[in-house]
């Protein structure tokens, strides 16, 4: 295990090394400066500015310094916020795309797991067939459609959930929602594929001719067989997860990185662009880590080192 | 100033938002709480007013901090810092009397406060990217190149309470940019303490307006405006709280309004036109024209007058305002902007309107065009309009190419690209036709007229008039100093602007908004600060 593990991390660094060489080389391949009024600045303003910047070596030094930096979590000073350091803007910015995401995340695959088991035990009735209109409603409606929806119902009409902005759990209700769409009808319809496979194979067939609760063969039997193919779509939700919350926490005005990730690009803030790309594929190489390890607790058949 | 993306955006995006949580609705529903809550498009950038360039934090510090004057109504200033101000006859010296104010720690705003913080912006080590409009203030050139010493500045603390500028030209507008935060005071011994880190949040700074900033992290989308009871005038400071909440998506804005946790929304496109009705929508003349340059000097035929013209008249800026843009855009009266300078009670633009140079007259067009491209021996015409890449540029571009496209023999395609690849491509005459929009730094005609001299470094298209450039120089040298003298050779030149069609306006910018009516008092600016709450109030 420990052997895996090493071997992992090497290549989780190894994997954010090249993102991070590739998202520089890129950004300097990128028009735009931090310069605002390049115009009607003087040669030494503009030197000066570069200098603060560190723009005025030859790149490969930059590049230098730039990973230095890295090693060190710093992604350098924004471009657009004067002075301030990209690794504050972005850890201070981190907490509430994480707790959305988060809660997007569980919520979404636990109701997904529940929705799809559902409907296998139930395939080909009227809840079966709900449960599948459900999931395609899901999928179809892109989460910023959602998100202004329940803007508006839960929101302005029922009054129910604040419309935007942070300041406590009530505020990651609607966010939540919006971000579970996805991933929920995505496990529900994985779930329930696998689950109508396995309650139909001979094992099952057997523990029910050997008399045993049907409560007892699905928890025991059938649930645990359908969820190990269900683990390998965790990471590829994940994904899904950061690149809604992108949108999501625009239109919820939510202080998070995805937000901040959009302005950036927006405003041509490449030091932000670069740093949150890091972390995004940081957290995305943990997940997809978090995903194999937890493969291999479900099926033994893998379980690593074996 | 260049419009830049995040202002663009904040024109296109709206807020939204609760600000914080209880208190928000309060003040909305009738009891008469001093307390606002107010939607902006875009976070704080920086509180360091050295370092500040765009007009979201410029409106805080308005509101946190107070130079020697204060932006008022209808083309005026009012007193600031300083309660009386005399100009020396030839215009170069100007005298500020400074009355005794207090800083938030408690410490008196003097004309040393003063002496710093210009000489701080001006010397090539702060960096700072609005220096330049302090340009003419004498030596600052030479400081801001480092050719000189920071302290030759023309600056000078006579004592603790009067301060004395000195300008290489007179300058009557001066008394405009006094009021904008380049020109603030600092509290040298906050800036110190912070060095780099000064106004990277509230705490990190000094304030000695009507309104202390808190709850800014740096980073966070909200922070509130609080009455500082140690400003000078506080007893006419009515409100007790401000809430800013930072929104990008128009429709969160606009249901954060419609559920009483926003008194105030910005709108755009069918957003606006769908809240005309409302007795709450108002819209704010911005003086910022939105514009199309030819480069004459890549394109010989662009060199011709009638073609230039024909193309102006070839669109329809009355249909661009009410069905392409929607917003609260206004059809244009010419470059310089309507409702933004006034001279004997006689707005600029009113003067200044030239018919043929924003009319529409498709017919008129196309024989003009016929004309100019039999002078230039032409028969066909293909050229590129440039523009930035965000949504109402596209449209407005889209616009113009299928209203220009109507000229027989002309071929327009479009290149939408990132707003700084744009500036960058313009700035190098990498262009044929341009979609340019610019924002008055303070309310004088000057602002406009001054960027189509030959040599502007904002000429992109680098049209050149001798007539034009000679009464823009005048206006600044010779009738520099005589008020209607120097107006008349400003519409002057606006006229041969519009008639030499140097540039086409296509429309003049406006923000659509709905303001809570029980907001009363908030004086609005067509330029920075755009929004002032020292004399707002909730009834």
């Amino acid at each position: 295990m420990a052997k895996y593990l090493g071997k992992r991390i090497f290549y989780i660094i190894l994997t954010l090394f090249i993102v991070s060489t590739i998202t520089f080389f890129m950004m300097k391949l990128m028009p735009g400066t931090p310069l605002t009024n390049q115009a009607k600045l003087t040669p030494t303003q503009i030197h000066q500015i570069y200098k603060q910047y560190g723009l005025d070596k030859p790149v490969w030094q930059q590049y230098l310094v730039y990973l230095g930096g890295i090693i060190h979590g710093n992604f350098g000073t924004s471009f657009q916020f004067s002075n301030q350091p990209v690794s504050y803007l972005i850890s201070s910015r981190l907490g509430p795309s994480l707790i959305i995401g988060g809660q997007g995340m569980v919520l979404g695959v636990i109701a997904g797991l529940i929705v799809g088991a559902i409907g296998a035990i139930k395939a080909n009735t009227w809840i079966d067939t709900s449960a599948t209109i459900l999931s395609i409603l899901f999928i179809s409606i892109p989460s910023f459609v959602l998100a202004v929806l329940l803007q508006y119902y839960l929101g302005l009409k029922l009054r129910l959930f604040p419309i935007a902005d942070w300041g406590g759990f009530m505020y990651t209700v609607l966010p939540t929602l919006a971000l579970a769409a996805s991933p929920l009808a995505e496990t529900a319809r994985f779930m329930r594929t696998e689950m109508v496979d396995v309650l139909s194979s001979d094992y099952i067939e057997l523990a029910k001719a050997k008399g045993l609760n049907k409560v007892g063969i699905i928890y025991h039997h059938a649930l645990r067989n359908s969820l190990i193919p269900v683990v390998t779509i965790v990471g590829p939700l994940a994904v899904n997860i950061m690149t809604g919350s992108m949108v999501v926490e625009n239109i919820f005005s939510i202080p998070g990185i995805g937000e901040q990730f959009v302005k950036s690009v927006l405003t041509n803030d490449y030091p932000t662009i670069m740093g949150l790309t890091i972390v995004y594929s940081a957290m995305l190489c943990v997940v997809l880590l978090i995903t194999d390890i937890v493969y291999g607790l479900i099926d033994p058949r893998i379980r690593i080192n074996k | 100033m260049k419009i830049n993306s995040l202002a663009k955006l904040g024109g296109v995006a709206l807020v939204s938002a609760l600000i914080l949580a209880g208190c928000g609705s309060k003040s909305s529903q009738g009891t008469k709480k001093q307390e606002i809550n107010w939607m902006t498009p875009s976070a704080i950038q920086t509180m360091d007013t050295s370092k500040m360039i765009d007009l979201y934090s410029a409106q805080v510090a308005n509101g946190t901090n107070e130079g020697l004057l204060r932006m008022a109504k209808n083309n005026k200033v009012d007193p600031g810092v300083a309660k009386s101000y005399s100009v020396s006859k030839d215009g170069k010296t100007w005298t500020f009397n400074l009355r005794h104010s207090k800083w938030n720690d408690g410490t008196p705003v003097t004309a040393k406060d003063f002496v710093f913080s210009w000489q701080r912006t001006v010397k090539p080590k702060t960096a700072s990217q609005y220096a330049y409009i302090f340009a003419n203030v004498k030596n600052a050139e030479q400081i801001n190149a480092g050719k000189m010493s920071p302290s030759k500045l023309g600056v000078k603390a006579d004592g603790d309470y009067k301060f004395v500028v000195t300008l290489d030209k007179p300058q009557s507008y001066f008394k405009f940019m006094v009021t904008q935060p380049e020109f603030f005071p600092q509290n040298s011994k906050v800036v110190n303490k912070y060095g780099n880190n000064y106004g990277t949040d509230s705490t990190k700074n000094s304030y000695n307006g009507p309104f202390i900033l808190k709850g800014w992290s740096g980073t966070n989308d909200t922070w509130k405006l609080v009455k500082n009871t140690k400003y000078w005038d506080a007893k006419k400071v009515k409100l007790q709280q401000v809430n800013y909440q930072a929104v990008k998506t128009p429709s969160t804005a606009l249901s954060s309004y419609q559920s009483n946790k926003l008194d105030y929304t910005t709108l755009s496109g069918t957003l606006a036109a769908n809240n005309k009705n409302n007795k709450a929508y108002t819209v704010f003349p911005q003086a910022s024209t939105t514009y199309m340059e030819f480069n004459t000097k890549k394109i010989p035929a662009l060199r011709n007058v009638n073609i230039r013209k024909a193309m102006a008249l070839a669109i329809d800026k009355k249909q661009m305002v009410n069905k392409v843009m929607q917003g609260g855009d206004i059809t244009p009266k010419g470059f310089v902007p309507a409702s933004m300078a006034k001279h004997n009670g006689k707005d600029f633009a009113a003067q200044a309107y030239v018919k043929a140079g924003t009319d529409y007259n498709l017919k008129e067009a196309k024989t003009l065009f016929a004309k100019g491209m039999k002078q230039v021996g032409k028969k066909s015409l293909s050229l590129t309009l440039m523009g930035a890449d965000d949504d109402d540029t596209k449209r407005a571009t889209e616009f113009v190419q299928s209203q220009l496209t109507k000229l027989p023999g002309l071929k327009i395609t479009n290149s939408n690209i990132p707003f700084k690849s744009k500036l960058t491509k313009m700035e190098n005459q990498q262009f044929d036709i341009g979609l340019s929009a610019w924002i008055a730094d303070y309310p004088d005609p000057s602002n406009f007229l001054d960027l189509m001299t030959s040599d502007n470094s904002y000429n992109d298209g680098k049209w050149s008039n001798k007539e034009y450039d000679a009464l823009v120089k005048k206006s600044e040298d010779q009738d520099a100093n005589n008020e209607t003298a120097r107006w008349n050779d400003m519409v002057q030149a606006e006229k041969i602007l519009m008639n030499q069609q140097g540039v086409v306006p296509l429309y003049q910018q406006g923000q659509a908004a709905l303001v809570r009516p029980s907001v009363k008092g908030v004086q609005a600016f067509t330029t920075s600060p755009q929004y002032d709450f020292a004399k707002a109030y909730v009834k």
